[in-house]
């Protein structure tokens, strides 16, 4: 490797776990839900070897009743260990994976596009090997500095969500897929990669299958050299590596329960003008009406939409969706990429690249909206992870095309006083001003104006209530939005022992509002004025109480509205 | 005639989608429609409009709302030939639209024709030829009328009386003269030895004046006619000039003239255009006034210790810019325009986009090779589908089909010219399967999935769209009037609900009052913003919250919503919307 790419990659890899690791813990202000019972289970799995449920060692956990795969709570383990059962030793895992996938695309990219070694940007046929060396390590480069200021790849890499590792053992699963052309066993490490990236998401389990017939289906002059054996081995790694979860989604009746919640078949809503349509066809005796109103329709045309809302400009650049999954005021990637996304398309497509790279490239963008497709809520920036990185790599090579533009424009006229400098320097300031303008907005403005859709409150309380605890006969915390799960915030943050929590019964209900209890801890809905004991506290949001009461202790957002307040019965 | 036939089939095709129940579905007229029938009704009678302005030329009042006048004018004819009914108030909107068909069949043909030259003289390039170069631009120009004739987007606003339908026809119309014009310049330039039988006109100048004013009085027309035509119009027209430069240069006399005559059809409108009522519309729907981009500023800005930075980084204008480029790119949301459809029933019937969904791998497909390829006057199409858009941007509601309207038929043409790559490439795809050919196969499902898009959309628009959509379009009001006026000499004051919205006009419509008559006895208020409302007129009373009815003691008969119907009243008769919901009320 040349020295100044070595430089230039090591400068990238110090920027991206800057903005990965700087206040782990502190920005966004708190963990939301599925953070804390990560982190939990994590915890009870290292002292008893058992999650909340008393599971022993689990492959899926089943917390809130969503059937979360269990290998990003593993993965927090050694973490834990290390730095105890906080919010920056959840989120390091995920936070470290995603320094990986940067350097996983530098390396992605130099093995995709030097397939065949035929990587040429300009139809010219003249420039030599050297200069093309040279330009794919740019493009490399160009794709992993994307990737490390991506504001879409920093917020998943800063939360303890396993879509985000999914996305590292993506890209090496396809890196070790194209290296295996040259040295089959790789083959048994992309294997060992996809089988483990079922362990982590759900959304993988749709999408890896996709992924490998793709990469079958793009690359099969080179698959079909592989010696048949490699192909065999690999298979059975992953068969091996898979067996685990299929039994237990054979044998266990509620392991696809959250599949089911949140598919778009289940939807009733989505029928309900269908079936007046299909009265009245009825009535009218319209035979074409009744093929033409099927239900199926309307299911096919609601997939149909949820894949089309991902390749919305607005989602992608300006809006976003859910507030957890973007800062306040962009969307998942910088204004300042869309010119040069489309203009990477474009080039992609017509661009002098192997065809089945471009093939491969382009069908790797069409599947990624399938999985989050057949779901509600869409889109998706979560559910569609998996556009990382490959819209950094298509604005980087939209990037690299635009400065040969500018550089080969003939220096004569205006543009001989540098000229064509002045406008390469104008867009790096608007790339400035836009990463700044980001850093302003997560650092700062995120923690102000998202705290709420953060869950932001509970440390500051359950610091309050340890202290105060012995006082009171009962403690009942609501559960109730947007109180929900306010059980394991308590567990995670009392760092309250898993073996006399397993000894007490462990979790009773991972539903929506379902009772559960430790301690002098009880958590579920209640009324103020129903409660009549003596000595017990009340925990709650605004929506519990309809008065003051005897508040006596509160936690504001920073916006100074009521997040949580602790009241004396 | 042979050449023919597909365009008259394809025109056949737009006017039966357009014209077939054109009285009956839209279920009812909207005050809008209402209105432009008046209008039309009281130009007819004595040339002045609903309040009396002689040949109004810069706008018509109406809702407080000040419209370009050209709907009306047009609507003239058929009111007075058919009567104030809803055929004659939609005739000319799904007139145009037809005729918009067409013109954009001739547009998209210059538009493909090799650069400049007149396809007689067409040299062979990129081994075609200079027959198949004529038969391409043929084809996508047919492709594109015929996307036009069955579009979902055309069809729903050429069936009602939207100004913006007539406006998109002049675009295109000028769009397509100004080519015209610049290609006779071209083709006398390409001809160096005439081939037999042709003679250069002896006035060379004479051709390209009458086509390049022609442009601009067409160009000029849609100003008069919608109020995005104001922006999309005059971008349109300086952008093409701008990529035309060379030829207009060489004709610096007549291309002079035509600014001339640009420049004195536009000023009976100058003088509005300036004023506070022209933009009064604009008030009442920009993005700009939102006051809640400058407290979340301000809030930023704190949450920074006000920095210096921080006031350049959460510039307010900076904010409203991308305000302003989240409306502007809502209009290119695919749900949009391929699956829902704009969300107002007005605009779309909710079951599919603004084009279908089987357009859109085309559409896409269209887009990359057009400007891969660069064929005839490629770059035409994206711009004017991005200017098209613009004034949209600068409004709440967004996306917005109507706003939007100006950018057809570009959407179509895109589309078309994937088909037309498309079609040229797959036979080359050799894998067979029982003899057949794969891509035979393929292609015949696809036609398949087509034509069933279509059914899909028409039938629902034929056997649903009505009756569920019946009071978005103000369904109602006819049968309660007709009611009223068979019964309303039985009674000193009739009083109204205005509930359902702006009444009085549909009072005027369907009792078709003399316009004269209406002028004298009406009670007009006017409040600070300038919106303008009919308080009473003859013996119709309008009532509304703040107002209601007086003189108890006459006998009077109401009109009234459901919910605002007394207890005790003896109700007469109930009107119901068409999905069986009551809509009005009539009791003593």
């Amino acid at each position: 490797m040349n020295k100044k790419v070595f430089i230039l990659l090591i400068l990238i890899i110090i920027v991206a776990s800057a903005l990965r690791l700087w206040q782990l813990g502190k920005v966004p202000s708190s963990p939301d839900w599925d953070e804390v019972a990560l982190g939990y289970n994590a915890y009870s799995i290292l002292q008893t070897g058992k999650d909340e449920y008393g599971k022993f060692l689990p492959i899926v956990l089943r917390s809130f009743d969503d059937y979360k795969p269990a290998l990003y709570s593993y993965l927090t383990i050694p973490s834990i260990l290390i730095f105890e059962l906080n919010v920056f030793a959840v989120r390091l895992p995920s936070a470290i994976f995603g320094i990986i996938s940067v350097v996983a695309t530098y390396l992605l990219v130099k093995e995709l596009f030097s397939m065949k070694s035929s990587f040429e940007i300009q139809s010219s046929k003249e420039i030599s090997k050297e200069k093309n060396d040279w330009k794919l390590e740019i493009l490399a480069l160009l794709s992993a500095g994307l990737m490390a200021i991506s504001p879409w790849h920093i917020q998943f890499s800063r939360v303890a969500f396993e879509a985000n590792i999914g996305v590292a053992l993506n890209v090496f699963g396809i890196l070790f897929f194209l290296k295996a052309f040259k040295k089959p066993w790789f083959l048994f490490l992309s294997a060992l990669m996809w089988g483990l990236s079922l362990y982590i998401y759900q959304g993988e389990k749709v999408f890896v299958p996709f992924l490998i017939a793709i990469l079958v289906v793009s690359f099969r002059k080179e698959f079909l050299l592989i010696r048949k054996k490699y192909i065999y081995a690999s298979l059975t790694i992953f068969a091996i590596v898979c067996l685990p979860l299929i039994l237990f989604t054979l044998t266990n009746k509620d392991a696809l329960s959250r599949a089911k919640t949140v598919s778009i078949f289940s939807n009733s809503s989505i029928i309900e003008a269908n079936t007046e349509k299909i009265a009245r066809d009825r009535a009218n005796n319209d035979i074409l009406g009744l093929v033409l109103d099927n239900r199926r329709v309307e299911f096919a045309k609601y997939v149909a939409g949820g894949y089309l809302s991902h390749l919305d400009f607005n989602w992608l650049f300006i809006k976003g969706d859910i507030a957890r999954h973007h800062v306040p005021g962009m969307g998942l990637m910088y204004l300042i990429e869309l010119p040069f996304l489309l203009v990477g398309i474009y080039i992609l497509i017509f661009g002098n690249f192997t065809k089945a790279v471009k093939i491969f490239t382009i069908l790797w963008f069409l599947i990624v909206p399938i999985p989050a497709s057949v779901t509600n809520d869409v889109p998706h920036a979560v559910r569609a992870i998996n556009f990382l990185p490959i819209l950094q790599i298509l604005t980087a090579i939209g990037i690299l095309f635009a400065m040969q533009k500018i550089l080969n424009i003939p220096a004569k006229g205006w543009s001989a006083s540098g000229g064509k400098y002045l406008i390469f320097s104008m867009f790096l300031l608007f790339f400035i001003f836009n990463f700044l303008y980001y850093l302003n907005q997560y650092f700062v403005q995120q923690n102000y104006f998202h705290a709420r859709y953060w869950q932001y409150g509970y440390e500051n309380i359950i610091n309050y209530v340890s202290a105060v605890q012995k006082n009171y006969k009962k403690i009942i915390v609501s559960n109730t939005a947007t109180m929900d799960q306010s059980y394991m915030f308590f567990l995670f943050y009392l760092k309250y022992n898993p073996v006399q929590y397993l000894k007490e019964g462990g979790t009773a209900s991972g539903k929506f509002e379902g009772k559960n209890q430790f301690a002098n801890f009880e958590f579920r809905k209640f009324d103020y004025n129903q409660e009549n004991e003596k000595s017990i506290l009340l925990i709650g949001s605004s929506f519990d109480f309809q008065e003051e009461y005897k508040t006596i202790h509160r936690v504001n957002y920073p916006d100074g509205n009521l997040a949580i307040k602790v009241v004396e019965r | 005639m042979k050449e023919y036939t597909f365009i008259v089939l394809i025109l056949i095709v737009a006017f039966f989608l357009r014209f077939y129940q054109l009285g009956e579905n839209p279920p009812s007229l909207t005050w809008d429609e209402a209105a432009w029938g008046y209008n039309a009704y009281s130009l007819g009678t004595d040339g002045k409009d609903e309040f009396g302005r002689f040949l109004p030329l810069d706008y018509i009042e109406s809702f407080g709302d000040f419209k370009p006048p050209v709907y009306a004018y047009l609507d003239v004819i058929p009111v007075k030939i058919l009567g104030l009914s809803e055929f004659a108030v939609r005739f000319p909107s799904a007139l145009f639209g037809v005729l918009t068909v067409l013109i954009a069949y001739f547009l998209v043909k210059t538009l493909f024709h090799l650069r400049g030259v007149h396809p007689r003289f067409a040299k062979a390039s990129r081994g075609e030829s200079a027959t198949s170069e004529v038969s391409k631009a043929e084809n996508i120009a047919l492709l594109s009328a015929f996307l036009l004739a069955v579009s979902p987007w055309h069809i729903m606003l050429s069936r009602a009386a939207f100004e913006a339908n007539v406006a998109t026809f002049f675009i295109v119309l000028g769009v397509f003269l100004f080519l015209s014009a610049v290609n006779s310049v071209k083709s006398r330039g390409a001809v160096s030895s005439p081939p037999q039988g042709w003679k250069p006109i002896d006035t060379p100048g004479l051709g390209f004046l009458l086509l390049i004013s022609f442009s601009v009085i067409s160009f000029i027309l849609s100003i008069y006619t919608f109020n995005t035509a104001r922006v999309v119009a005059p971008i349109l027209i300086l952008v093409l000039a701008f990529g035309f430069r060379k030829e207009l240069l060489k004709q610096k006399k007549e291309t002079l003239l035509a600014i001339v005559l640009g420049i004195v059809l536009l000023l009976p409108v100058a003088n509005f255009l300036t004023s506070p009522q022209a933009s009064l519309r604009f008030r009442e729907v920009n993005i700009f006034s939102d006051i809640g981009v400058i407290e979340n500023a301000n809030q930023q800005i704190e949450n920074d210790d006000n920095a210096w930075w921080s006031k350049i980084i959460h510039n307010r204008r900076l904010i409203y810019g991308v305000s302003y480029l989240r409306h502007y790119l809502d209009n290119l949301n695919p749900d949009f325009l391929f699956i829902k459809g704009d969300g107002n029933p007005k605009f779309s019937t909710q079951t599919v986009g603004q084009m279908y969904l089987w357009e859109l791998p085309f559409f896409i497909i269209g887009i990359l090779y057009l400007i891969k390829r660069k064929e005839g006057y490629w770059w035409i199409v994206p711009t004017w589908l991005l200017i098209g858009i613009i004034p949209a941007g600068l409004a709440r509601e967004t996306p917005h089909a109507l706003r939007i309207e100006n950018s057809l038929p570009t959407f179509q043409i895109f589309t078309a010219y994937g088909i037309f790559f498309v079609t040229q490439r797959i036979s080359n795809f050799k894998f067979q399967i029982l003899n057949l050919k794969l891509w035979k196969l393929f292609a015949i499902c696809y036609l398949l999935f087509a034509i069933s898009n279509f059914l899909y959309f028409f039938h629902d628009y034929l056997a649903h769209y009505p009756r569920m959509y019946s009071g978005e379009w103000q369904y109602g009001y006819k049968d309660s009037i007709e009611y009223v006026q068979s019964v309303q000499d039985n009674y000193s004051k009739i009083y109204a609900t205005s509930d359902l919205g702006r009444p009085y006009i549909y009072y005027l419509f369907y009792t078709k009052t003399d316009p004269r008559l209406f002028r004298k006895n009406n009670v007009v208020k006017r409040d600070v913003f300038g919106f303008v409302n009919i308080e009473r007129f003859g013996k119709y009373d309008f009532l509304n919250k703040k107002k209601k009815a007086d003189n108890k003691n006459d006998k009077a008969l109401f009109v009234q919503t459901p919910l605002n119907v007394p207890a005790k009243s003896k109700i007469l008769k109930k009107f119901y919307l068409l999905n069986n919901s009551e809509s009005l009320v009539a009791y003593e």
